[in-house]
């Protein structure tokens, strides 16, 4: 089996083959981003694998930076301008600086112009009734100019559509007869049957921007691949890091705008597992950011909803990962008060850390480590770099600053240090999780030079450093599972009486998903979002629970929303009456994962040499230097040292001890 | 300045060492955000929850005068009033007498600023038996008793008639509730099972911010907290320090008026500010600023702190948080017993937040005198909020509150950029509630929300455009207004930008054939409708400089009949910038998308579109030869 993660600089691809694990990156190309996988593909080799497993984060990029097809968007008349409009709110530092806009706003950047955004003369109330008939001869004007425009692709939502689909149906039919039966089309009921239009729409408008870029996309990989000889089948990955047979993906392509970090959270989920310890906070360090999440008792947070960009929000199950500007590229600056500050600017890979030596002349965090000792100036990425001291040592210098030296360079590692510790602990926070309870899986390339260093400040149980930290993503799509889901709406209050009604919206769906996918050996998970009556705010993912809705069962049912509320609020109002909004069901087909090969024992490791690791301590400290290859299961290491591979470095600080387990693993604990 | 202090100095000063104060800083805006959090996702009241009313803070212990070095991300409207509402609620409570577990209230304007419904609780934090800080939440509740349900109201005269005033007492002592305090508050106000789990929330949050401070002063120590508490405040008002001393000095004026109160239409109310800068400090006066109103527009002197600080922000410190270290430079001069600054009892206050809109209009003018090209064109200037009831066929009562009226509206323009049309005002912030849940929850029919073409006030960088939005009330329904704005426009231009237009509401007679017969955006729609704002000419009903003053509060509701069709037009917003001097693309643009006409282009910014933007809007080209022309000879205004 075969994962292939796509990311903006480096292709990712890990190969298991009879228990073999192998690697291999390659430099993505963005003007031909299939390229990449299929030289990938080529030197890994994809003869008789079972599985292709493809994560991209391509479609995030593409809304991002707005290189994206020419789309247009029905509604119903006189509200075309919702899309201007998102959920309206400011962020914090939206409300006291005047140059602030909406980033997809009129005025700013919008992801469909106004002129291709026409309204359609109908309407439906939202009791599902009509007050208007669609007005045929009106839709067909409207697409005439589009098609004058000669638009790709069409979105199509209108207002209580989530009610009675009738109007859109009948307009994607217009649309067909009108602009060709090729034209990309989506409607809202079928692409996310979800209360409340802009998420709705916007759902809609970003599944027909991924059937234009995926489209063509995805026929030419699967080919390429068939052509290498790949006779299995081909997934891919979405915002939760489930996977879908790929023709399947691309008939609701807005699931997989963005795949890549949660594959993170699945890898680290899976790691658990093997090491029995379902209790994680994952934490992702690349070379701008560090991505933060967490698994509770063996399951990663899922949201329902993802945003893209501020308030770029498309209704999608999504692994809630949370970000801080803080990684191996962050740039060190000096604040008007004379703090110093790391990140959120990166130098990015081009032209990269002061040290790289290709023209950056701001020290950033991997300057700091350089600097340090923790970073070895030869070895780098498998050696395949080299890095200059001296260049770096002229960007601290350079720093506008009375502080030393040392204390540039010291401050710099302990601040992106306490950034990271700070954002993990706020994610630990916000989910009412203790971290003492949890571990700390360590990952990405830069995240065992600095993760450690958190663990005093976070007070984690431990750190785990994974085997292949730099890999460890794209190892998640290969420990996944198939997850095919639909969702509807109704605002329904839960109470005995509605009963019928909600089972027959379950079994709809369930027959839906059946017809669609292979049920054997499948598990049906069902859940609910719901609010106290009176709220707007939804509390997400309420487990349903097995067997038919029934009169009788309804009261535990409401219950069981009291318990989530309670969970994630700390406050339980059982007098509110609740009330249904979103009804899921799941369907998870087991996929086939990867195990992780044992080490042989090997408890007495021989330090491969010493150096200094300065700027930690008031004197530099002397830390032997271990090769990660050599170690063995039952190896023990006292900080401080330092642990090398080929596209990693881990720090043991002071005072801490590290321990080789069964899988390579690397942990961490506090000495008694 | 504090970049220059040596390691030593900066410990002695702030009793930690650099990078601790830098963790810790952040660490305080963390603890803010997530007692909001925790409030913002369990509210019950749709004013809470959809459009932020509420503020979390962290401050300081008496000795540090309640400095305030975090500040949440709700709405800026109360943020000037934060450190002052605490320390006043607690001096009159007495510091003494607070133990660990307390909640202290209090709600009354006059010492805790805003209005009634917005109550403070205040929670002490405690070190090693010693009070270490307080936990602030000041959360808007959906009553607070008095004469009209909801608050929401311009017509209010007297304390007596604007709801119950809460001097500063316990909700909780040592944790356990005080019951008689409970007992005063639901005997009084209206909607018990909101406010009830609404107030357990917030009481939920600064439990939650309690304890995470408390975990900070266990491992960094309480004299590192108190220290970067300076820190923070300090840090702030250097910056502010900083940013004054590169303005030129001088002394500029400005002002702004509410059309009226809520008694009649005989008196306009007039804020006036001069603003006189020397060096590194700023004087803000507001003498000859209009007598209080005789009914509740009024706001008081908290709210003045909280709009200069806003402005100054804008235009200093746009980035960042607020803190209390943003006034240290700043000297205010109010009279008594003015619209901003009213006096108990005949001095009522409830829609402060209009009193906050027409002065941020007054001192953005003035400041425009001072600050260049960073001047800031004026907003639409209110919030227009619209709320209606009304009964179900089967007798069961609804509300829409601030979701069907003019609350959606334009930005002005900027240095930067185009004003964004979608927004609310200045000072305010909140979600726009879905169409399809309000008319789940409502008897309505949204007909149309959208931008009217030429309206933005034109500028090298416009304005935002009015909104017009037609709502359908399928039952009798009973209308209230708050529309205080309308008789001028209030969107005004800077740095050569021109103003935006005015604005107005109309109620429609129930259409013979349902929506197909609902009235269109032309002027000759307008002779069927009503007027309830606006000036308007008498014959056509269209809006008109010259025309009528339509008074909104003759009566304190508007009743329409099943079908009848209400009509919100916002004031648009200023341009910045001479709109001669726009990008002709951009004004293409503009047409292409139907925010300007082809006529409004050339008239407004001399710019020659030629086609057809309705059925070709790709095949618009520019006239370059008659823009030349155009644009050569701009004409007298």
């Amino acid at each position: 089996m075969i994962g292939v993660d796509v990311g903006g600089t480096f292709t990712d691809v890990v190969a298991v083959r009879d228990g073999q694990l192998t690697v291999t990156k390659v430099p993505s190309d963005a003007a031909q981003p299939a390229a990449a996988v299929i030289e990938g593909a080529r030197r890994i080799g994809v003869e008789g694998s079972a599985v292709f497993n493809h994560a991209s984060t391509m479609g995030l990029n593409a809304v991002i930076t707005r290189r994206l097809p020419k789309v247009a968007f029905l509604t119903t008349e006189g509200h075309r301008d919702i899309l201007d409009r998102g959920t309206l709110r400011r962020p914090l530092d939206g409300q006291t600086d005047p140059s602030w806009r909406r980033p997809f706003g009129d005025a700013a950047r919008p992801l469909v112009p106004r002129y291709l955004r026409r309204g359609i003369v109908e309407r439906t109330l939202a009791d599902g009734s009509e007050l208007r008939a669609l007005d045929e001869a009106q839709a067909r004007r409207q697409l005439a100019v589009l098609r004058r425009c000669a638009v790709e692709g069409v979105a199509i939502c209108l207002l209580n559509a989530y009610v009675d689909a009738t109007h859109e149906r009948r307009l994607r039919e217009l649309v067909h007869e009108e602009l060709g039966a090729d034209v990309a089309v989506s409607i809202s009921s079928e692409t996310s049957p979800l209360a409340k239009e802009y998420a709705r729409a916007s759902t809609t408008v970003v599944d027909v921007f991924m059937k234009l870029i995926f489209g063509r996309y995805s026929a030419q990989l699967d080919e390429e691949l068939r052509a290498l000889g790949f006779a299995g089948d081909l997934h891919f990955a979405d915002c939760a890091a489930t996977l879908l047979p790929w023709r399947e993906a691309l008939e609701k392509p807005f699931r997989i705008v963005f795949a890549g970090p949660a594959a993170g959270t699945i890898s680290s989920t899976r790691l658990g597992a093997a090491l029995g310890t379902g209790n994680l906070l994952c934490a992702d360090v690349g070379g701008t950011s560090t991505d933060v999440s967490l698994v509770v008792d063996g399951a990663p947070f899922v949201n329902n909803t993802f945003e893209i960009e501020h308030d770029v929000v498309i209704n999608a199950l999504s692994t809630e990962v949370s970000s801080v500007g803080a990684g191996g590229g962050s740039i060190v600056s000096i604040s008007p008060s004379g703090d110093i500050r790391v990140g959120p600017e990166s130098a990015g890979a081009d032209p990269g850390p002061a040290c790289y030596g290709r023209g950056g002349e701001q020290p950033t965090l991997t300057d700091a480590c350089l600097l340090m000792g923790i970073l070895d100036p030869g070895g780098f990425a498998g050696g395949e770099m080299a890095l200059d001291p001296e260049l770096a040592r002229r960007a601290f210098a350079a720093l506008d600053t009375p502080l030393s030296f040392e204390q540039r360079v010291a401050f710099a590692y302990r601040i992106a240090v306490a950034n990271i510790a700070e954002e993990v602990m706020n994610v630990a926070v916000r989910h009412g999780v203790d971290p003492r309870d949890f571990s700390l899986v360590a990952y990405g390339a830069a995240g065992p030079m600095l993760l450690p260093a958190a663990l005093e400040l976070l007070h984690v149980a431990r750190v785990i450093v994974p085997p292949q930290p730099g890999l460890f993503s794209a190892m998640g799509l290969l420990s996944t599972d198939l997850v095919h889901y639909e969702s509807r709406s109704a605002y329904v209050l839960l109470m005995p009486d509605a009963a019928a009604d909600v089972e027959e919206r379950y079994k709809e769906m369930e027959q839906a998903l059946r017809a669609r996918v292979d049920a054997n050996g499948a598990t049906i998970r069902r859940s609910l979002d719901g609010r106290l009556l009176g709220q707007s705010w939804e509390t997400p993912f309420v487990e349903v629970g097995d067997g038919a809705i029934t009169a009788e069962t309804m009261p535990a049912l409401v219950e069981r929303f009291h318990d989530a509320y309670e969970r994630r609020y700390g406050n339980r109002f059982p007098y509110v009456p609740v009330q249904g909004v979103t009804y899921r069901v799941e369907l998870v087909v087991g996929a086939d994962k990867l195990e992780y090969a044992e080490v042989a024992a090997a408890p007495d490791p021989e330090p491969a040499g010493t150096l200094e690791l300065r700027y930690l301590d008031d004197e530099p400290l002397q830390a032997s230097v271990y090769d990660r290859d050599a170690l063995g299961l039952g190896a023990t290491i006292r900080g401080p040292a330092i642990v090398r591979e080929p596209l990693s470095t881990t720090v043991v600080m002071p005072g801490q001890t590290a321990a080789v387990g069964r899988f390579g693993e690397i942990v961490i604990e506090a000495q008694p | 300045v504090i970049r220059d202090l040596d390691d030593a100095a900066f410990a002695e000063r702030y009793g930690c060492d650099r990078f601790t104060a830098t963790v810790l800083a952040n660490r305080f805006g963390y603890v803010v955000e997530h007692m909001c959090s925790r409030l913002l996702t369990a509210a019950f009241s749709p004013i809470l929850r959809d459009f932020y009313d509420f503020a979390g803070t962290i401050a300081g212990p008496p000795a540090s005068d309640y400095a305030t070095p975090a500040m949440s991300n709700s709405i800026v409207l109360f943020t000037g009033t934060m450190t002052d509402s605490v320390r006043n609620t607690i001096e009159e409570y007495g510091p003494e007498r607070l133990e660990p577990g307390d909640v202290i209230v209090a709600n009354d304007p006059y010492r805790t600023g805003t209005h009634v419904n917005d109550m403070l609780f205040v929670r002490p934090v405690f070190h090693d038996g010693a009070l270490l800080a307080f936990v602030n939440l000041k959360a808007h509740q959906l009553d607070m008793g008095g004469a009209v349900p909801g608050g929401f109201s311009c017509t209010k005269r007297t304390v007596y008639e604007n709801g119950l005033v809460l001097s500063p007492r316990p909700l909780y002592r040592r944790g356990e509730p005080v019951q008689e305090t409970w007992s005063l508050i639901f005997d009084n106000v209206r909607f018990g099972e909101i406010l009830f789990p609404d107030m357990q929330s917030v009481c939920a949050g600064l439990q939650l911010g309690e304890r995470l401070l408390i975990e900070s002063a266990q491992r960094y120590g309480a004299r590192a907290m108190l220290g970067t508490i300076d820190y923070v405040c300090d840090a702030n008002a250097e910056r502010i320090a900083a940013a004054l001393a590169e303005l030129p000095d001088g002394r500029w004026e400005g002002w702004d008026m509410a059309d009226c109160d809520g008694v009649d239409d005989s008196e306009e109310y007039r804020v006036q500010v001069a603003i006189t800068k020397r060096g590194e400090r700023l004087e803000v006066d507001l003498s000859g600023t209009s007598r209080q109103a005789r009914s509740c527009i009024n706001a008081t002197a908290l709210d003045v702190k909280t709009t200069v600080g806003v402005a100054l922000k804008y235009l200093l410190d746009p980035r960042g948080a607020f803190t209390s270290g943003l006034y240290r430079n700043v000297d205010i001069v109010l009279p008594e017993g003015t619209v901003v600054s009213a006096m108990p009892p005949d001095g009522a206050v409830f829609a402060y937040y209009e009193q906050s809109q027409v002065m941020i209009s007054a001192l953005l003018r003035a400041l425009a005198g001072c600050a260049g090209p960073r001047a800031i064109a004026g907003d639409r200037g209110g919030t227009d909020i619209h709320n209606a009831f009304g009964a179900r066929p089967d007798g069961s009562p609804w509300v829409s509150a601030a979701q069907c009226g003019g609350e959606v509206g334009p930005f002005g323009g900027t240095r930067e950029g185009d004003g964004d049309t979608q927004m609310l005002s200045y000072q305010a912030n909140g979600i726009g509630v879905a169409v399809e849940q309000i008319e789940a929850d409502v008897p309505v029919v949204m007909v149309r929300h959208e931008p009217v073409p030429d309206s933005a006030g034109p500028g090298r960088h416009r304005g935002g455009a009015s909104m017009l939005r037609d709502t359908m009330w399928l039952g009798p329904t009973e209308h209230h207004l708050m529309s205080l704005r309308a008789k001028r426009v209030a969107g005004f231009g800077v740095e050569g930008g021109r103003d935006g237009r005015a604005g107005g509401v109309w109620v429609f007679d129930p259409p013979a054939d349902g929506l197909d017969g609902a009235p269109g955006t032309g002027p000759e729609a307008y002779a069927a409708a009503r007027p309830l704002a606006g000036v308007v000419d008498p014959e056509t009903n269209v809006l008109d400089p010259a025309g009528r003053y339509v008074y909104p509060f003759d009566q304190a509701g508007h009743s329409t009949p099943p079908g009848a069709i209400l009509r919100y037009l916002n004031t648009s917003a200023g341009g910045w910038g001479d709109p001669f001097e726009r990008d002709p693309e951009m004004v293409k643009r503009d047409v292409r998308d139907g925010y300007v006409t082809i006529a409004g282009a050339a008239r407004d910014y001399g710019v020659v579109v030629v086609g057809d933007p309705d059925e070709d809007p790709e095949g618009l080209t520019i006239d370059l030869g008659a823009t030349g022309r155009l644009r050569g000879q701009p004409p007298r205004r």
